[in-house]
C-alpha cells in the first residue's frame, strides 16, 4: 500500500516536470475557456452539458500524452529492471502509476470546476445533475487512462502507445456511428462498447447502474490487462 | 546461499545459457568473466528475478527465486548494465524512492540515503537532477542504489564501467570492504579488477561455464596471470571451432 502512493508520487511529481503535462493543463482551460463564452453568450442557459461533451470530447485528445509515457519511458530507459526486482508486486506498480495519472487528471478536472461557481452565480443550476455530470465525465477520463496506461505497457515507444491509444478511444468515440452497418449480437455487443451509450445520461445529470459497471468494469478489467502485460516476459 | 541448478535459457532460438549450474556461499566475492555475448547479464537477471529461465532451478537463501520472488528480491541489491535511473528526479529523491519500494524503514530513509551518499562520493550533487550528472556520477548513483538497504547479496553488472581511475579504486575498495558480510557477484571486462578483488572466477563461453575455480587454483594451475588464462581459453576453442 505505501508503495502504491510512493510510485504514485514519483509518477505525479513527474507530470510537473514535463512540459506535456502544462501544454494540456493550457490546452484545457482554453478550450474551455471559448466553449464557455460560446455557450453563455449564445443562450444564457445555466447548463454544463454542453461543456461535459466538449470535456468528454477534449479527453480523447488529452489522455494518450498523458499515458503514453507511464510504461514506455520506463522499458526504454531501463528502470523497468529497476521496479521489476525490488520487492514491489506488479499489482502496486500497476495501481501506483494507474493512481498517479489519475490524480493529474482530477486536478485538471477540479480547474475546470471554477466553471460550476460562475453559473451559480448567473443563475440557478440544479446542484444534483451537474454533481452527476461531473462524477460521469471523471469516470470516463479515468476509463480513458486506464485504456492509455494497458496500451502503454505493450510498447517501448511512446509515440506508438500514443498513437494506438488515440486509435481505440476514437473507436470507442464513434463507433456508435458504424452501428447501422451490423445487426444481431454485433449491433449489442457494439452499443454497449461505445462510450456514447453511457455518456448521455451521466452528461444529463442521470446516474444509472448500467453505466456505472461499465466504467468500473472497463477500468478494471484493462488494469488486470496491464498487469498481465508487463508480467510477460517476451519484452524483457 | 546462491545455487543455480543447470539453467538454461532461451531467447526464441537463441540459446544464451547452456546448463549453467554453480554454487556461491556467504561472503564470497565472486567475479564473471566472458565476451561480450557470453550470457552474463543473462545470468544475472535470472537470479534477480527480472527474467524467468526457461528450465532449471535457481535458489537464494534455500528459497526458490522464481516461486518467492518477493522474498529473494529483498535480500537482493541490484546494479543492471545500464544504471536504471529517472533522469528527472534528483539524486536524492532517486534514492528516496529506491529507499520506500525496498522497504527500508521510514526512520532509517534518511540515515541509510546518507551513509549511501557519503560511501557512493555522491554528496555534493544530491540535489541535482540526473540527467545533467556525467556519466560516472550516474554509474555511481546505480551502486547507491544497489545498495541503499543493506542487502546481503549484491549483484553488479559491470559496476567501474565509466567510473575514473580514482573512483574504480574507490569502488573496489567499497565491494572490498562488504567481504565476510555479505555476497557479492559482479561482471566485469577488466581482468584486473577480479584478481584484485575477487576469491572466485567463472568465466562463461557462449552461454557455459567454462572454467569455475577460486583466484589462487586457477592462477596456480596455469602458472600465469588472468589475462592470459583468459585469452587462452577463447583463442584455443575458436581454434578448434576453425
Ligand atoms: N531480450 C533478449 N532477446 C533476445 N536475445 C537476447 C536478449 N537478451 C540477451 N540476448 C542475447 O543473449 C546473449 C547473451 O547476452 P548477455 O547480455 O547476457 O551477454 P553479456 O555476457 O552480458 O555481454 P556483454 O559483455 O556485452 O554485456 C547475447 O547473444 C544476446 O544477444
Ligand atoms: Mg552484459
Amino acid at each position: 500500500m505505501k508503495k502504491i502512493f510512493a510510485i504514485a508520487k514519483k509518477e505525479l511529481k513527474a507530470y510537473f516536470k514535463s512540459p506535456i503535462a502544462y501544454i494540456v493543463l493550457i490546452v484545457t482551460i482554453s478550450v474551455f475557456n471559448i466553449f464557455f463564452f460560446l455557450i453563455i453568450d449564445g443562450d444564457r442557459e445555466a447548463d454544463l452539458r454542453d461543456v461535459f461533451k466538449c470535456m468528454e470530447f477534449l479527453f480523447i485528445f488529452i489522455v494518450p500524452l498523458l499515458t503514453m509515457k507511464i510504461f514506455a519511458e520506463e522499458k526504454l530507459s531501463g528502470t523497468m529492471e529497476f521496479l521489476m526486482t525490488t520487492p514491489t508486486t506488479n499489482t502496486a506498480i500497476v495501481l501506483g502509476k494507474y493512481l498517479g495519472s489519475l490524480v493529474f487528471f482530477t486536478i485538471i478536472i477540479g480547474i475546470t470546476s471554477s466553471y460550476y461557481f460562475i453559473i451559480e452565480f448567473f443563475g440557478q443550476p440544479d446542484r444534483l445533475t451537474i454533481l452527476a455530470g461531473y462524477l460521469g465525465i471523471w469516470l470516463e477520463g479515468a476509463l480513458f487512462i486506464a485504456i492509455g496506461i494497458l496500451i502503454s505497457s505493450w510498447t517501448k515507444n511512446q509515440i506508438v502507445a500514443a498513437i494506438s491509444s488515440y486509435t481505440v478511444l476514437f473507436l470507442l468515440y464513434f463507433s456508435i456511428g458504424f452501428i447501422k452497418y451490423f445487426s444481431g449480437w454485433a449491433e449489442i455487443v457494439i452499443r454497449y462498447i461505445a462510450i456514447w451509450s453511457h455518456t448521455g445520461n451521466l452528461t444529463a445529470g442521470i446516474i444509472t447502474t448500467a453505466d456505472l459497471v461499465y466504467y468500473i468494469s472497463g477500468i478494471f478489467v484493462c488494469i488486470v490487462f496491464t498487469r498481465l502485460s508487463i508480467e510477460n516476459r517476451l519484452w524483457r | 546461499m546462491i545455487v543455480a541448478k543447470s539453467v538454461t535459457k532461451y531467447f526464441g532460438e537463441l540459446q544464451a545459457l547452456k546448463n549453467v549450474s554453480f554454487e556461491i556461499n556467504k561472503g564470497e566475492i565472486v567475479g564473471f568473466l566472458g565476451q561480450n555475448g557470453a550470457g552474463k547479464t543473462t545470468i544475472m537477471r535470472i537470479l534477480t528475478s527480472y527474467l524467468p529461465p526457461t528450465s532449471g532451478q535457481v535458489f537464494i537463501g534455500g528459497q526458490e527465486v522464481s516461486k518467492n520472488s518477493l522474498t529473494v528480491r529483498k535480500k537482493i541489491g541490484y546494479l543492471p548494465e545500464t544504471p536504471p535511473l529517472y533522469s528527472d528526479m534528483t539524486v536524492r529523491d532517486y534514492l528516496k524512492f529506491a529507499a520506500r519500494l525496498k522497504d527500508v524503514p521510514a526512520k532509517q530513509q534518511c540515515v541509510q540515503i546518507d551513509k549511501v551518499l557519503e560511501e557512493c562520493r555522491l554528496k555534493g550533487v544530491q540535489h541535482k537532477i540526473i540527467s545533467i550528472l556525467s556519466k560516472g556520477y550516474k554509474q555511481r548513483v546505480g551502486i547507491a542504489q544497489a545498495i541503499i538497504n543493506n542487502p546481503e547479496i549484491l549483484i553488479l553488472d559491470e559496476p567501474t564501467i565509466g567510473l575514473d581511475p580514482t573512483q574504480i579504486i574507490q569502488v573496489r575498495g567499497l565491494i572490498k570492504s562488504l567481504e565476510y558480510e555479505r555476497t557479492v557477484i559482479l561482471s566485469t571486462h577488466i581482468l584486473s579488477e577480479i584478481q584484485q578483488i575477487a576469491h572466485r572466477v567463472l568465466i562463461i563461453k557462449a552461454g557455459e561455464v567454462v572454467v569455475d575455480k577460486t583466484l589462487k587454483d586457477l592462477l596456480k594451475e596455469f602458472n600465469s596471470d588472468l589475462e592470459d588464462i583468459f585469452l587462452k581459453l577463447h583463442l584455443a576453442k575458436e581454434n578448434q571451432e576453425q
